[in-house]
């Protein structure tokens, strides 16, 4: 019996103590979002103080923070470290216990009759992960029993999503970020309460019990508003349609190796998973053997045992149990169980410790047809005419002619861009003109900008206070999360270091997870470095600083020449790194060269490229290149991306 | 230090990386370790250049005068990179002013004794020339680069 949206009721945010009462009272267990090691997990709530009230995650590919918001709301993460399969399918499970007394065997089964519980705040992509693991281990010929009992023993009240990660991407696999079957209470997060709908007769007992009245019509619409704009900012970043068949076609993909290099093989991925379902079994005896207890416990195809025969393993390659769990997630799993298995939750994208991003390896192994590739959603005004408005607080020269800006009272969606985006900026009676952020703020952003014509003149002559128009933050940055575990190698020259400097900022925010971090900067003369005060404290934050200019006067006691000179100094050949150039397009093409001669491939090599960009957007044709624009597709290119095309004179 | 010490501190250098054995020995008979404190004249610009060295730490400075610029720094000489390479070809001028802008250490060989040392060798001189010619390329290929000036930004800017 499914209630209908008319029924909805809603509960105010002081009587959520109630809705736990009540599920405890009925003698169940209520299992929902804790905070644990910074972190959220699923684990007991006795009281809405145990949520995690006030705290928002920023998830990204090998990253995942909690950060406070201070607002009272509870549903504010997206989805934890663990999935609920630790209730319904847990880690370990005793099977079976054997011992022999005067000679006869006895086996017993360990089957105990689980403890009742509620799922408190269960997110539509882990509805969805419930459902494929119901299908998997109840749904076929056999039925795994144990999972079955807990299965049953639980009640779900899912929360839908009013706010996703970077990781998420439910819409692409039709799981949310609305919850769909398979709960029996729904909630939807309102700034003074939650919107409260029944799925199920047990949660319609649960509403009658509630202190809810019907809700609003202004609530439900609420509601649904901030869903939608959830599905709204997730956009589809996979295209799954065709998928199975694009994937299987790509068993010899290069591209295997090429993960295979960054994977360790941890295994992370398939125990946050909250549909992988391999388990092994093991015997544990006593001493002496009387008895022997037989337990189930997880394992992965990425363990070195995992595909094990006597005359070998038949997976003995990282390459090949990637391409294992990616083309079971994604293709073979459909043939198998009629559903895909993975539900887009992101989970393996966060807690992968090298940060890669399944979403990007499907796009690289299994790339779609041209009329379905998607490209990662433009958040903020990314119509050709949509701006928002930032106020310009500050203007400091940094050299003769360049000056960095801080630009505040700016729309959220531009401070959370990324490191080498870019926004479109329009001053009333001059062209709109592209500027790369080189600085995030919490409430600003920095733009460094050269007064190299008109309108980038006017703009670093305006008063403080001079509002401006922004736009953006457009095009696909630096990949930071590539360097995870590398050493990190930065070649930059003349202004190029503005684009780069917010990589810098990650780096040093997370330092701890990348090797050497060496920042090889050039300029035309030591009066025309950018950021002199920072290139001179970075060292104290672990970035290796070394300067070199064109000329220089007798006061200047640092070194002369060209920037790949700089290269000449270091001793990182042979070591996994990865390069990031930023300059004059030339002074790039010799920097991609050493760089390759050092060991490092060009997949790992990223420049940001400069064209006449008008509308940011891939509209308007001027900076089309080869197959790419640069602005959509770009500004960040790996080499390889690119091939030749980054020698061709005149593309 | 001994002849074989510094035919290993050549070995280690850029410029000595490819020599092989027997050249590293020869040439480290001829070599002298020297030091220069900081602001030391090492070459004077047409002057002749009675010295080519490696320089093993520290920074040396080629320096041009130009008349109401003062002196222009061209290039610094890093670790394991040779200066003085025209006391290895004719006229043996200095073409440059050479200053260590800190305290410097380099291996230095005196110019006739090397040229003739090269001259009674032909083995020897196959292997050091090539290397010289790649340290003189290398620095003909940075100076091409720096005559672009690519940080100016010469064109006005649509915008």
């Amino acid at each position: 019996m499914v209630t209908g949206a008319a029924e909805a009721r809603f509960l105010p945010r002081s009587q959520l103590q109630v809705l736990i009462d009540l599920l405890a009272e009925d003698g169940r267990r209520v299992i929902g979002p804790t905070v644990a090691d910074g972190a959220v997990v699923y684990d007991e709530v006795r009281s809405p103080d145990d949520l995690p009230v006030g705290l928002r995650d920023e998830q990204a590919p090998g990253s995942y923070r909690l950060v406070e918001t201070g607002t009272p709301r509870v549903f504010d993460v997206t989805v934890g470290m663990t999935s609920w399969k630790r209730y319904t399918f847990p880690p370990i499970v005793p099977l079976t216990r054997a011992s022999r007394e005067d000679g006869h065997l006895s086996l017993e089964s360990s089957a105990e009759t689980p403890e009742l519980l509620a799922f408190l705040g269960v997110r539509g992509c882990e509805l969805a992960a419930l459902r494929v693991q119901d299908r998997v281990l109840a749904g076929g010929p056999f039925v795994d029993t144990d999972y079955l009992d807990r299965r049953q023993s639980s009640l779900v009240v899912a929360a839908q999503c009013t706010r996703a990660a970077k990781t998420c991407f439910c819409t692409s696999m039709g799981t949310g970020p609305e919850a769909g079957e398979g709960a029996d209470l729904v909630l939807t997060e309102l700034d003074d309460g939650f919107l409260v709908e029944s799925r199920s007769p047990m949660g319609d007992q649960l509403l009658d019990r509630l202190p809810a009245d019907l809700a609003e019509p202004a609530q439900q619409t609420a509601a649904r508003l901030a869903v939608a704009a959830t599905r709204e900012s997730i956009g589809n970043p996979v295209a799954t349609e065709g998928l199975h068949d694009r994937l299987l076609d790509a068993l010899d993909s290069p591209r295997w190796q090429e993960v295979a290099d960054r994977c360790l093989a941890c295994a992370n991925c398939t125990l946050v998973c909250p549909t992988c379902f391999c388990t092994s079994v093991t015997q544990r005896a006593d001493l002496d053997t009387s008895t022997i207890v037989a337990e189930r416990s997880w394992d992965s195809c990425f363990t070195a045992g995992f595909a094990k025969v006597a005359g070998g393993s038949f997976r003995s390659r990282r390459q090949d149990r990637y391409r294992q769990w990616l083309t079971h997630k994604f293709a073979t799993w459909i043939d198998q169980f009629g559903t895909s298995g993975c539900v887009g939750c992101g989970r393996c994208i966060s807690w992968c410790p090298v940060g890669i991003d399944v979403r990007e390896e499907l796009e690289a192994i299994a790339p779609p047809a041209e009329g379905l590739r998607k490209h990662p959603q433009l958040a903020g005004g990314t119509g050709p005419a949509t701006y928002s408005i930032g106020t310009i607080r500050s203007i400091a020269a940094e050299t003769a002619d360049t000056y960095s800006l801080v630009i505040d009272g700016i729309d959220p969606t531009i401070t959370n861009g990324t490191p080498g985006q870019f926004l479109m900026v329009e001053q009333p009676g001059f062209p709109a003109f592209p500027i790369s952020i080189s600085r995030y703020g919490l409430d600003h952003v920095v733009l460094t900008v050269r007064a190299a014509g008109p309108a980038t003149s006017h703009l670093v002559h305006s008063e403080p206070g001079t509002e401006i128009g922004l736009r953006g933050p457009l095009g696909v940055g630096w990949p930071v999360e590539r360097a995870l575990g590398r050493d990190v190698v930065i070649a930059t020259g003349g202004i190029g270091l503005a684009p780069l400097r917010p990589l810098i900022d990650a780096l040093v925010s997370a330092r701890d997870r990348f090797g050497r971090v060496r920042l090889h900067y050039g300029a035309r003369t030591p009066r025309d470095m950018l950021y002199t005060d920072e290139l001179a404290s970075w060292p104290e934050l672990g970035i290796e600083v070394a300067l070199t200019v064109d000329r220089a006067g007798p006061e200047w006691l640092g070194r002369v020449g060209v920037v790949t000179q700089l290269f000449d100094q270091d001793d990182w050949r042979g070591q996994p790194a990865v390069a990031y150039l930023c300059g004059p397009e030339r002074m790039m093409q010799v920097a991609v060269r050493t760089v390759g001669e050092r060991g490092i491939p060009a997949e790992r090599t990223f420049v940001s490229l400069e064209r006449h960009m008008e509308c940011g957007i891939g509209l308007c044709g001027h900076c089309q290149m080869g197959k790419v624009f640069v602005c959509r597709d770009g500004p960040v290119f790996s080499v390889a991306q690119l091939g030749d095309a980054l020698n061709v004179e005149g593309l | 230090m001994s002849e074989r010490g510094l035919a290993a501190r050549l070995g280690e250098s850029w410029f000595g990386t490819n020599l092989p054995p027997h050249a590293l020995s020869q040439l480290a008979e001829i070599a002298t370790l020297r030091s220069y404190p900081a602001e030391a004249t090492v070459l004077r610009e047409g002057a002749p250049t009675t010295e080519f060295g490696v320089v093993l730490s520290g920074r040396i400075a080629l320096r041009t005068l130009v008349p109401e610029r003062g002196p222009v720094t061209i290039l610094t000489v890093e670790p394991g990179d040779v200066f003085g390479w025209s006391a290895l070809v004719e006229p043996h001028e200095a073409t440059s002013n050479a200053v260590a802008l800190e305290a410097a250490e380099a291996l230095v060989f005196d110019g006739p004794a090397l040229r003739r040392l090269l001259a009674a060798d032909a083995a020897l001189a196959a292997s050091v020339y090539p290397r010289l010619l790649t340290a003189v390329a290398r620095r003909l290929v940075a100076t091409r680069t720096q005559l672009l000036d690519l940080y100016a930004g010469q064109e006005q800017a649509p915008w």
